[in-house]
């Protein structure tokens, strides 16, 4: 094990959980926005079926958007519930070092005591349940990053649709104030969620600095 | 952490106290242990910060695996706040806890060690060469309660009665009364909160026989001073906090 004392290695396990409770409250403002864009394009669906033929260059993208934004809810959902797992793991692997740290002190306090080596199975136990959170826990980081990695994707995509969207509303005519502002409500939350889910990287940057620092 | 052996015969009682390296901000607490052949049960084992010196000072008297059973009196802090840390050194376990406060014991963290719940009426632990029984005594001062008592050592582990606020550096026997009751008086007043309660528990723990009555916290009764105890409880009012008030 490292050279570092229990305090800091709690703190160390306190900032790690800090960080994961701060990005599930960044998606959280993201759920209400993608959730907002997701009425837009049920709106703006209506909007183009009320168009009739002048809008039927913009039904594939309301579809689009429509799926961009369930894509965006679907994606935050399995980013709370890795960074929820994480968190669980987290806090598994605190209490096993918190013993792992107490269980050593006593071995080293009663080198003398007539039954102390009965303390190893339990020591063994610990120490491996701590190597196989910090496995679970790096498998989980990973995958957290992928799946934030994908949102931003998403996003992108969002952006581009975006832009060929206003394209499509300037030949709609009447129609063309009430789908601009879908678009640009689009637009408007699809830089809101990239914003937040690079904020969610630096978070989740931190967690591996301090999983790195921890191992 | 201060190891006294109160009883020593085909099976012994353990003392745990007085731990001279306990943070002064905690209340100073009484941890026992018996040990039963190849078997032993820790009573009241205590909170997270005596945790270490507990296991420490047990592995001079027994084998981690020995023990098989644990016994919270209550839920209280003090009392079974190390459940987590002895969930992980002794996963097999058993821990004989009342049944109503199971939802809340199990906040300190228990992922191995199995919950046996206590009736309201009280139970028995049966160690193999020894038969204890769990006695009530709700609302004394949790809601749920019980003691432990050993019929052939004559020992009644009375949890939160008879417990005196002690300094670390106090004698493991009540040697003087009289002397001691000013230790005891507002801990019994202001922590026990129904004289019905009391008089329920002095009424049973009258019938028992007892030579040694261990409190959780301060210093051990023996012989008379058992009844000199009973007698002066039965007298004290308690749930002094609302009768002020009044």
């Amino acid at each position: 094990m490292p050279e570092r004392t229990m305090t800091q290695n709690i703190a160390t396990d306190e900032d790690k959980l800090v960080a994961l409770a701060s990005i599930a409250a960044e998606l959280h403002a993201v759920m209400e926005v993608a959730y907002g864009v997701s009425l837009a394009a049920k709106n703006a669906k209506v909007i183009s079926a009320q168009a009739g033929d002048k809008g039927l260059g913009f039904q594939p993208i309301t579809d689009f958007i429509d799926e961009i934004s369930q894509l965006a809810i679907n994606g935050v959902n399995h980013i709370n519930e890795n960074a929820l797992t994480l968190s669980k793991i987290a806090v598994h692997e605190q209490r096993s070092y918190d013993a792992y740290q107490r269980f050593s002190s006593v071995i080293s306090k009663h080198k003398k005591a007539k039954y102390v080596a009965s303390l190893d199975p339990a020591m063994l136990r610990v120490e491996t349940h701590m190597i196989d959170s910090f496995k679970d826990f790096k498998k989980s980081m990973n995958d957290l990053f992928l799946l934030l990695e994908e949102m931003n994707e998403h996003m992108l995509s969002a952006r581009a649709i975006a832009s060929v969207s206003r394209i499509v509303t300037s030949d709609a005519q009447e129609f063309r104030n009430k789908l601009e502002v879908v678009a640009s409500n689009l637009d408007n939350a699809a830089v809101f969620i990239k914003d937040k889910v690079s904020d969610s990287y630096k978070h989740l940057n931190r967690v591996k600095t301090l999983t790195r620092e921890h191992a | 952490m201060k190891v006294t052996k109160i009883y020593d015969a085909n099976h012994q009682w353990f003392m745990f106290g007085r731990d001279p390296e306990k943070p002064e901000s905690i209340i100073d607490t009484n941890q026992y242990m018996i040990v039963a052949g190849e078997r032993a049960l820790l009573m009241d084992p205590g909170g997270i910060e005596v945790f270490a010196p507990m296991l420490g000072a047990i592995l001079h008297h027994a084998k981690a695996d020995q023990i098989t059973d644990l016994f919270a009196s209550h839920q209280d802090p003090d009392i079974i706040s190390s459940l987590g840390l002895w969930d992980q050194a002794l996963p097999q376990a058993r821990l004989h806890a009342p049944w109503i406060w199971e939802g809340f014991i199990r906040h300190f963290g228990m992922n191995n060690i199995e919950y046996v719940g206590i009736p309201d009426e009280g139970s028995t632990i049966n160690l193999g060469s020894i038969e204890l029984q769990l006695i009530p005594a709700h609302y004394l001062h949790a809601s749920g309660n019980y003691h432990v008592y050993d019929p052939v050592g004559k020992i009644l582990m009375s949890g939160d009665v008879g417990a005196a606020l002690e300094s670390p550096e106090g004698p493991i026997f009540v040697d003087d009364f009289n002397e001691h009751i000013p230790r005891m008086k507002m801990f019994h007043q202001r922590w026990m909160p129904s004289n019905r309660a009391k008089n329920d528990w002095i009424r049973r723990v009258r019938e028992l026989d007892i030579e040694y009555m261990a409190p959780q916290h301060g210093r051990i009764f023996k012989g008379d001073d058992v009844q000199n105890f009973l007698d002066w409880f039965e007298q004290l009012d308690v749930g002094t906090a609302i009768a002020s008030e009044e």
